[in-house]
């Protein structure tokens, strides 16, 4: 169990140090390709102009609000999307007549992409943050749905009948057979909707004009504002990677008795 | 451990419903205290400085009006946002709310919103191209590639009189839609053989080596009124002393703009993050209080020819 993993942490330094390298690099790149004159400097700044730029709009209160914005309709919109799905799920999933009722709907409703709504959402919210959050719970609600589905079939049949002869409540069979079962898609479900809801909020902003990061990246557009508009895109940049990494650490520690990370991470 | 995942995903749910129940009321025109809560969409760029400044001068407040401005992306979400009654007043060029009108769409203007400088060369839209093109004067634009922000509307109406006043055929025009920040690298690609652009990205392309060919609002129509304030007939039905109150407060705005160039370069620091070089820079344009009908005639007879609306536009039931 152990034996393949034990130069984990030596492997991990390494990891790390080479993903640092490569960050490294991207950014000798930026800061030399309009130096040497390959991109236009007008079009594409080097990346000293852009931290510059990053550091002024962070001295801005407008730039803070911005970024609380983006950041309360990522997590209000993936709390709803979580809460929703995980509910519909465990519902249609546990019950075959719903499953099959509803297999050809989800199907249907699934890979309709959410910034097709936006007409919708600016009819029903204009541009407030009501608009982001609809294209936000719609994008990340399936995502999460599908894995709830597929964690709720792969409940063992023989465990369930088991809890059902020891006269488990309905309630009871949920939550010690169903449950712990599921859990697993679950997570994976909301580290992949808690990325995918982040670029639906940018997105959203960015298009709509609700408040956030994305409506302030649309106005550095408009504004001829170029440094200031990749400093704001690094930012968001810089969001999906510490989002993904607190998805996938939070998954690891709530997660530390199952199987599935058991096998993965050994100390 | 289980328990506290138990504990967190009932508090999830719980937090999910409390969130689906505070997001959904929006919209709000109650008054408190006599005061009105407006909602105005506009798009963040220098056409709308007025409006800005006006609510910084309190030329608002002092009419009972409490605003809010929500610059959306794109002028696309304000004329169904202001007719759903998300905001009560809207911003938009003529030709948008002539096409709106000839679709029954129930707004009416209520004051001018921003119109051409009409001086040849010194206006806040114009048609650009490269330092070293070949086309010398809009005639020669025929067959060419001209980027516009949003096709059949007042660039496509105003592009081709420029045209044809220069002795072109106006029906020969390739127009492709990009949004107006696109505008100055796809110039400089050779995307597009011109860009009909308006400030600031005007200035920035000049800036560049970019030379203007043609002023198309100029060549339109004498002192045009490009944009307007409108409202939804229903508004101006129901609450017929709020419009009142907001036009007056509105031109308010117009005048002081037009009077103080250097405080309009400073509140456009406020909204947009154009940088203080370009700001001290770009042309302004003029912000008369009187919509000139005459020039807004001429934008729905050319667009009705080039076939932009469905129907023929009844300036009678747009204009104030």
């Amino acid at each position: 169990m152990t034996s393949p993993r034990r130069g984990n942490p030596a492997r991990s330094g390494s990891t790390a140090l080479l993903g640092v390298a490569g960050l490294a690099g991207l950014l000798l790149v930026i800061e030399l390709a309009p130096r040497l004159g390959l991109v236009d400097e007008r079009f594409l700044p080097p990346a000293s102009r852009i931290a510059a730029a990053l550091a002024e709009e962070a001295g801005t209160p407008a730039f803070w609000t911005a970024l609380t914005d983006t950041l309360l309709a990522w997590s209000v919109g993936l709390a709803i999307a979580v809460g929703a799905a995980v509910l519909a799920g465990i519902v249609i999933g546990s019950i075959p007549v719903l499953r099959s009722l509803t297999a050809s709907t989800i199907e249907f409703l699934r890979p309709i992409p959410s910034v097709a709504l936006i007409p919708l959402a600016v009819l029903m919210y204009g541009t407030e943050l009501g608009s982001t959050l609809l294209l936000v719970c719609y994008a990340a609600f399936w995502q999460i749905l599908v894995q709830v589905l597929y964690g709720v079939a792969d409940v063992d049949p023989v465990a369930f009948e088991t809890a059902r002869s020891f006269r488990f409540s309905a309630w009871g069979r949920i939550r010690h057979v169903l449950w712990p079962t599921a859990l697993p898609y679950v997570f994976t479900g909301v580290r992949l909707a808690a990325s995918v809801a982040l670029v639906l909020a940018i997105t959203a902003e960015l298009v709509i004009g609700s408040p956030g990061l994305g409506k302030e990246i649309a106005v550095a557009q408009a504004s001829e504002a170029v440094p200031t508009m990749y400093a704001l895109i690094v930012v968001t940049g810089v969001l999906g990677v510490i989002i993904n990494l607190l998805a996938r650490t939070g998954e690891r520690r709530l997660l530390a008795w199952h199987q599935s990370v058991r096998g993965e991470v050994t100390a | 451990m289980r328990r506290l995942l138990a504990g967190l995903t009932a508090a999830v749910l719980a937090g999910a419903l409390a969130a689906c129940g505070t997001s959904s009321d929006s919209g709000d025109t109650t008054d408190a205290g006599g005061v009105d809560q407006v909602k105005v969409g506009v798009i963040p760029i220098v056409d709308v400085a007025p409006i800005f400044l006006g609510k910084e001068k309190g030329f608002f407040k002092s009419r009972n009006i409490e605003l809010t401005l929500e610059a959306g992306q794109g002028g696309a979400a304000i004329v169904p946002g202001v007719v759903s009654g998300q905001f009560q007043f809207g911003f938009s060029n003529f030709t948008s709310l002539l096409i709106a009108q000839t679709k029954s769409v129930p707004i009416k203007a209520i004051a001018a919103g921003v119109a051409s400088t009409g001086e040849a060369g010194k206006d806040f839209g114009a048609v650009v191209v490269k330092g070293d093109s070949p086309i010398k004067s809009a005639k020669d634009l025929v067959g060419k590639k001209i980027s516009l922000n949003t096709l059949k509307n007042i660039g496509d109406t105003v592009t081709r009189e420029s045209v044809r006043k220069d002795g072109g055929d106006k029906k020969n025009l390739n127009f492709v839609e990009m949004p107006f920040p696109n505008m100055p690298a796809a110039l400089q690609d050779g995307q597009v053989d011109a860009a009909w652009v308006v400030e600031p990205q005007l200035s920035t392309i000049k800036a560049a080596g970019g030379r203007e060919i043609a002023s198309t609002f100029v060549d339109t129509a004498p002192n045009l009124t490009v944009a307007a304030y409108f409202a939804s007939t229903t508004l101006i039905e129901k609450d017929a002393d709020l419009v009142k109150r907001f036009t007056e407060a509105i031109n308010e705005s117009l005048t002081y703009a037009d009077a103080h160039p250097d405080e309009v370069r400073t509140v456009l620091g406020t909204y947009t993050k154009i940088d203080e070089k370009l700001r001290s820079s770009l042309v302004l344009p003029k912000w008369p209080t009187q919509i000139n009908e005459p020039s807004v005639q001429t934008l729905a007879t050319l667009g009705a020819e080039d076939g932009i609306f469905t129907g023929t536009p009844d300036l009678e039931k747009l204009l104030p």
